[in-house]
């Protein structure tokens, strides 16, 4: 392989990378720039939103008094939490399964899986509350992360199987021949590896529940609102920029938690020398 | 890479704290478990948000020892359909108009007792018997308003008095519907000078040909955030319910709402009680409690909208009281009038919908 | 990667399978019974739904007939159904670019900022969906923040609108549909072996196209799947960011279910697009296993 060459491809790679960085600046600017607008706006005076009155806090203020708000954004945490753990749990076995056993009737597994993402979530979700109502079981806060997990758990599975068909099988085997046990092999060597894949699973089923709303209307019981049914059901009498607060507060609140490990982070790096 | 994620277990907890916190803080609304024989006396509502304040529902809560929950639901239709579906545990639900004759076809609610109404005749004559529900068997009305149009004066000369300004090309690109079918299709029987409860075929056809003329006009149609756009600007006119305009209107001078001079339609909101219903004693005593003037008007002050409770008239502040967008005045609402039967309509209109809008 | 069991070294022999049986069954079991249970239980309703006559007052009849699936064949909803496809292949694929593109970067560029760039892309989800698509057709408006740049680039005329219409539909769908496509591209490249990306580069070669891309494809077929079929039962942003003159399948089928309350025909048209759709999915998915031949997961 001639020196030109080489470094020619280098610089190509070199350049692809560059590329990905910027270009990916540019989307987190787009993912974020709405969140600018609901943040500038939640301070705007006006309750129409949208249109910039001048300062005030007026909408925090509310905020704080409104128990309604608070328990349905208690409720779809704790849906949310309860649902993406499960799902991720149940998908990460599912996914090692099929990545590692041979079993007959993988086909239909596969089918099966696949399928709460195929059929229109209104569809499945009046079809399981009539399920839910023959069986006579309470709505609440049960059918409700069931009815969650049902329709994360495809993406859960999903994205294990992406991530359990990169693994190296000899990894395992090599764990098995130095004498660890099959548990220890799943603690001290699967599981670590598949760590970051099951963080991405659980983020993407925690943001699909705590959105969800075709599911939760039909399958939520008394006392059991979620955040986004009660913003939907304000739209008739106008959405009130009390939402834009909420949002903004929780937005601050990540953000908060991120620069924490961030300055962790680089204490960290900084001790190190 | 081990020790990101226990960084993030970090934060996990932190956020698990928060959310132990928001308990602490959040109010006691709900959550408990089913009723038990024993227990306090509790009552679950089913409403639309907003239209019963915090503070009449605390104001209950304190006056009977009733434990009331409220949840709520965006769109009569849902409401519908998560009860046909056979959902239960809500005692009292609060549909509007039409929802209440289909509530009543499918026989999911109950005549209601109004010898348990003491303050039933402090309604509005108009309310005491609607049309929609003869005798108010089954729903007890308990706010109103109409369907028009509004428009913003700022690209608009007013006064506008007719449904036929949705169809000028002036406004090309500028005007928005309501996505409702039964609502789009008062404007378009309306506006051809037909009654909209009409089965008529030939004039179902021309309703369905005037919305088909209509839609190269349009700038979409929109139940969601149509209020917002016409402050905004970008929509200059649109199909309106009076209750989406209130809280524009309140800080944009230039928006006017108008019940066209062709009748429009008119709204109520109100209680009925389900065939499913647990807590019926305390349902009719919430019932009650509403039709007291001082509560009404409270609710009608704090929420701004239009009470159905004549007696309550002379404590709603005047700000409101002469708010057209909240209180149209009773003359106009002559022409006014409501679905007599929305599910014959619907089967009547679906088609020509579909067609409109899968072009 | 899929090692036949009979020629290993004959000391692994000695490895009982039989127990393994059991152990997948258990892994398994969780899963199937809650899918089973919950979705094709309440499937089998629908598709009774779907060849039940109408009940009076919108309810579902006791009878049975084929008159909903007649009347799907029809030009108004077929077209309903083509435009439906195309706009979530249309989005599928500007999802799955921009996808990779960030996937691939969290997977190698971010290094330690990594969980942190993940969790941004959360950040978007706790402001509520209404008020994000809100927001979007402020940026869009004519006056607002997006015109404004392209007519000083002058790409653009100074109003131009550019919401309601299609392109808005395909920034709101990208905006919604992003972490779907990001995330299982992420959590696939992740597990890519960088000892082969190394040598892959020592050899010299392109490592991109030939190594990384498809050592990546479970994840990217997985971020397809994602993208494509809920796509088709989105229902509020055509309306919102496109002013809801076409509708698509996921607006029919929920207008069916509640404006018009005709459960029948809405099960038959949900029916219809599961078949049409899974027989898609299950054709290309054996298109691919043939192309290369390989097992092990779900491709």
């Amino acid at each position: 392989m001639s020196r030109t060459r080489r470094r020619w491809t280098q610089l190509r790679a070199g350049a692809l990378d560059t590329f990905f960085s910027v270009a990916t600046g540019v989307v987190y600017v787009f993912l974020l720039a709405p969140i600018v607008i609901v943040v500038v706006y939640s301070f705007d005076r006006s309750s129409t939103g949208f249109i910039w009155t001048g300062f005030s806090t007026h909408w925090y203020r509310t905020l704080f008094h409104d128990g309604q708000m608070w328990q349905a954004l208690r409720v779809s945490l704790v849906v949310g939490a309860a649902a993406a753990t499960c799902a991720t749990v149940l998908g990460t076995m599912s996914a090692y399964a099929m990545a590692r056993r041979r079993f007959r009737g993988r086909a239909l597994f596969n089918a099966l899986l696949l399928m709460p993402l195929v059929v229109p979530e209104i569809v499945l979700a009046v079809a399981f509350l009539v399920f839910l109502v023959r069986v006579r079981a309470p709505l609440g806060y049960f059918s409700l992360i069931c009815g969650h997990i049902l329709v994360v758990l495809p993406f859960t599975t999903l994205i294990m199987v992406a991530a359990t068909s990169g693994l190296h099988r000899d990894l395992e085997e090599a764990a098995a021949d130095l004498g660890a046990s099959p548990r220890q092999v799943v603690i001290r060597v699967i599981v670590p590896l598949l760590l970051p894949a099951m963080f991405a699973s659980f983020v993407l089923a925690f943001l699909f529940s705590f959105d969800d709303i075709v599911m939760s209307t039909f399958v939520n019981g008394v006392g059991t609102t979620t955040l986004p049914l009660l913003v939907y059901s304000m739209l008739k009498l106008g959405v009130s920029p009390e939402v834009n607060a909420l949002g903004t507060l929780l937005v601050a609140v990540t953000l908060v938690l991120l620069l924490t490990t961030g300055v962790r982070q680089a204490t960290v790096m900084l001790k190190r020398g | 890479m081990a020790k990101h994620f226990r960084l993030l277990a970090i934060a996990g907890v932190l956020l698990v704290g928060l959310v132990a916190l928001l308990a602490a803080c959040g109010s006691s609304n709900g959550g408990s478990s089913g009723s038990s024989s024993t227990a306090p006396k509790q009552l679950h509502i089913y409403a639309w948000s907003g239209e019963i304040p915090a503070s009449t529902v605390s104001a209950f809560e304190k006056a009977t020892g009733i434990k009331t929950t409220v949840d709520t639901f965006d769109s009569n239709e849902t409401m519908v359909s998560k009860l046909q579906s056979g959902a239960t545990g809500y005692d009292l639900v609060e549909p509007s108009q039409y929802a209440v004759q289909e509530l009543a076809q499918l026989n999911l609610i109950v005549a209601l007792d109004k010898s348990k109404l003491t303050n039933f005749s402090n309604l509005m004559p108009m309310f005491q018997n609607v049309i929609y529900d003869p005798g108010d068997k089954y729903s007890v009305p308990w706010i109103w308003g109409t369907t028009g149009l509004a428009y913003n004066d700022k690209y608009i000369k007013g006064p506008v008095t007719s449904w036929k300004a949705l169809w000028d090309p002036a406004y090309k690109g500028h005007i928005l519907m309501l996505d409702n079918m039964l609502a789009a299709y008062i404007a378009a029987f309306q506006v051809n000078g037909y009654n909209f409860n009409s089965t008529d075929k030939a004039q179902i056809a021309k309703a369905s040909q005037s919305l088909m003329q209509q839609r190269p006009l349009l700038m979409g149609y929109n139940a969601t955030n149509f209020a917002q756009l016409l402050s905004q600007g970008q929509c200059w006119i649109c199909e309106a319910w009076n209750s989406n305009i209130t809280p524009v209107a309140a800080s944009n001078k230039h928006i006017h709402y108008v019940l066209p001079k062709e009748g429009g339609s008119f709204w109520t909101d109100g209680f009925v009680l389900l065939k499913s219903a647990k807590n019926v004693d305390a349902a009719y005593q919430f019932i009650n409690y509403l039709l007291d003037p001082a509560v009404a008007a409270a609710a009608s002050n704090e929420a701004h909208f239009a009470t159905a409770n004549e007696a309550a008239l002379p404590q709603i502040k005047a700000s409101i009281r002469n708010d057209p967008t909240v209180y149209t005045p009773l003359s106009e609402l002559k022409h006014a009038t409501v679905f007599l039967n929305p599910t014959a309509q619907t089967a009547l209109l679906q088609a020509d919908w579909t067609k409109l809008r899968a072009q | 990667m899929a090692t036949d069991v009979a020629t290993e070294a004959p000391l692994r022999v000695r490895r009982a399978r039989p127990e393994r049986h059991w152990s997948t069954l258990l892994l398994i079991a969780p899963s199937i019974a809650l899918l089973v249970g919950f979705v094709v239980v309440p499937f089998v309703y629908v598709v009774r739904v779907s060849l039940a006559t109408q009940g009076p007052f919108g309810s579902i009849g006791t009878g049975w007939t084929l008159a909903n699936y007649r009347q799907f064949f029809q030009t108004t909803y077929l077209q309903i159904l083509g435009h439906s496809v195309w706009l979530s292949f249309e989005n599928t694929v500007i999802c799955l670019v921009v996808g990779y593109i960030v996937g691939y970067f969290l997977a190698f560029r971010a290094g330690r900022a990594t969980p942190v760039f993940v969790l941004l892309l959360i950040v978007p989800f706790w402001a509520s969906f209404l008020v994000r698509m809100s927001a979007w057709m402020i940026l869009l408006s004519p006056h607002g923040i997006v015109a404004s740049i392209l007519h000083t680039l002058h790409v653009a005329s100074s109003s131009v609108q550019l919401v309601p219409s299609n392109g808005a539909v395909l920034v709101g769908l990208l905006y919604v549909f992003l972490p779907s496509a990001v995330l299982p591209i992420y959590a696939g490249l992740r597990t890519v072996d960088p000892s082969l990306v190394e040598a892959a580069k020592d050899l010299g070669c392109g490592t991109h196209w030939r190594v990384i891309l498809p050592l990546g494809r479970p994840g990217i077929v997985a971020a397809a799947l994602f993208v494509f079929a809920p796509s088709l039962g989105v229902f509020v942003i055509p309306v919102l960011l496109g002013g809801g003159k076409s509708l698509i399948i996921g607006n029919l089928i929920v207008t069916l279910y509640l404006e018009f309350r005709n459960m029948p025909f809405g099960a038959a048209v949900s029916v219809v697009l599961f078949v049409i759709v899974m027989l898609g999915i299950v054709a290309c998915l054996r298109a691919m296993r043939s192309a290369d031949g390989s097992e092990g997961g779900l491709f």
